[in-house]
């Protein structure tokens, strides 16, 4: 590879803004339709799901269009692109495409042609042996997990995104090459409550949370941060603007009022709050975003906190699995998990997955009031019998 | 931290070439950024921009937001980055000594 000397030449940075194309936006998709797709563009009768990872979408002339999908981690290096290049031009004409969870579709339009490619895509694999190209992801099962930076790229993260991501998706991998739950479970995962991403709208969330307030380098502060910033990101107003016994400008913070959210290290890094014990994963359940039956909804918390063990992550497999094999066994066909979860109850949820209700689960911000529960109508679960035992209540 | 030597000063500066601190701001630091950003001559514009952005984060303590610093010069966006082709932030604001622009950039 070398760097482009036509047409424009080399950049010259002694004059930067000389030859400089801007504003060009991203290249038209037309150009990059295989010819069967721009044929049959709008004119698709109807689609199928062959077998897992494998659809054919049905132009009204008869045309047949096979996708095949595959998981993709993500994070690639430029070989592993190029790999695929390599499969696209040996079976695809040089086509392929990414979808918006970070799989990867091949399209051919002939039975034959997908067969080999399904073959070839199956055959490869890492040195290490994981699957390179793991055909799945399509209909009731789950696909590719959504995720964020992690550590090796973002400085504000209280967990990791990747090798968690792998964890879960190797506990749950069966389910990506199959299509046997109720309906599609999304999971997602972010690496701080900024929640880039999809954690707030999945059927089930991954999510990193910090759980000591931040440290404050009194020294630097007011020279790297600006001050009236720091003090109008917290949410619950636990930052005020205060002096050292030397007379710098500086804040103090509420510690009783800090729920460690990371917004005022994000406006100011002279506020670390990142700690190897402190810092822990949630799980978040119960999301979606699509309209159908019922509305959107926003994911709930159901496990407070679970340690960071690198690098498998294994409470945090556990308790997703848990989610998962409860949903499985018990939700209706085309039930998401928040539609499953809101039928029998939250107290049911919690008592069919096996996990415990604590106090961090309760809403305390702000809009609380209309989480609770304003009415008697409710189940008894083992959890609130084992409460009425202990206080001598009904037996 | 490290330092750049220009014109006989040094100045200490982050890793993105910010200055360290508003207080070690001179004349010189402008032309030591001028070198830097893609300018390829300090006019009085620049430094009405420069002037605008020190008064007001002396006054309270952040960065104007953009549509201030367009309203209170009188420039446009698009003069702005004529100015500082590196934009408001990364251009005006490091040439100004501010602190590093900060939050999901």
């Amino acid at each position: 590879m070398a760097l482009s000397t036509e047409r424009l030449g080399l950049y010259n940075p002694e004059k930067p803004m000389e030859n400089r194309l801007t504003d060009l936006g991203p290249r038209h998709f037309w150009q990059y339709f295989p010819p069967i797709i721009q044929n049959n563009y709008g004119k698709w009768d109807y689609h199928d799901i062959l077998e897992p990872g494998i659809l054919v979408h049905v132009a009204e002339g008869g045309d047949k269009v096979f996708t095949i999908r595959v998981g993709g981690c993500r994070f690639m290096t430029v070989e592993n692109v190029r790999e695929l290049c390599e499969i696209a031009d040996k079976h695809c004409d040089g086509f392929l495409r990414f979808t918006t969870r970070n799989n990867i579709e091949f399209m051919v339009d002939s039975q034959d042609k997908m067969e080999a490619l399904k073959k070839d895509l199956n055959s490869r694999k890492h040195v290490t042996g994981s699957y390179k190209f793991p055909i799945g992801g399509t209909g009731a099962g789950i696909t590719n997990i959504i995720h964020t930076q992690g550590y090796i790229h973002c400085h504000t993260p209280a967990t990791d995104a990747s090798s968690m991501v792998k964890a879960v998706m190797d506990d749950l991998f069966e389910e990506f090459r199959g299509m046997n739950l109720p309906a599609q479970v999304r999971i997602s995962m972010a690496c701080c409550l900024n929640m880039c991403g999809a954690v707030h709208c999945s059927d089930i969330a991954l999510l990193g949370y910090h759980r000591k307030p931040p440290l404050i380098d009194n020294e630097v502060l007011d020279q790297y941060c600006e001050i009236p910033l720091v003090i109008a990101a917290c949410p619950t107003a636990a930052i005020s603007p205060s002096k050292t016994e030397s007379g710098k400008k500086t804040v103090k913070i509420k510690n009783e009022r800090c729920m460690f959210c990371g917004n005022c290290y994000t406006m100011c890094m002279a506020l670390p709050l990142s700690d190897s014990e402190g810092d822990c994963v949630t799980i978040m359940a119960g999301g979606k975003v699509s309209n159908r039956i019922s509305q959107p909804k926003f994911s709930k918390v159901v496990v407070p906190a679970l340690p960071n063990n690198f690098p498998r992550f294994p409470e945090v497999c556990a308790d997703v699995k848990k989610i998962v094999n409860a949903y499985a066994s018990d939700a209706n066909k085309y039930e998401r998990i928040g539609d499953w979860a809101e039928r029998i109850g939250w107290e049911k949820f919690f008592e069919k997955c096996d996990l415990p209700f604590t106090d961090h689960l309760l809403d305390d911000y702000r809009l609380q009031y209309d989480t609770y529960r304003t009415s008697t109508q409710f189940k008894y679960t083992d959890a609130s019998w084992a409460v009425s035992k202990a206080v001598n209540g009904i037996k | 931290m490290p330092t750049i030597e220009f014109e006989g000063t040094s100045y200490a500066v982050d890793e993105d070439g910010f200055i360290d601190d508003f207080v070690n701001w001179d004349e010189g630091w402008m032309k030591c950024v001028k070198s830097s950003e893609g300018i390829e001559e300090l006019t009085d514009e620049h430094k009405k921009v420069v002037e605008v952005l020190q008064a007001y984060y002396k006054k309270n303590g952040i960065a104007p937001m953009v549509r201030i610093l367009s309203k209170v010069t009188g420039y446009k966006l698009k003069y702005i980055y004529e100015l500082f082709p590196s934009g408001p932030g990364k251009g005006a604001c490091k040439m100004a000594g501010l602190p590093k622009p900060t939050g999901c950039v």
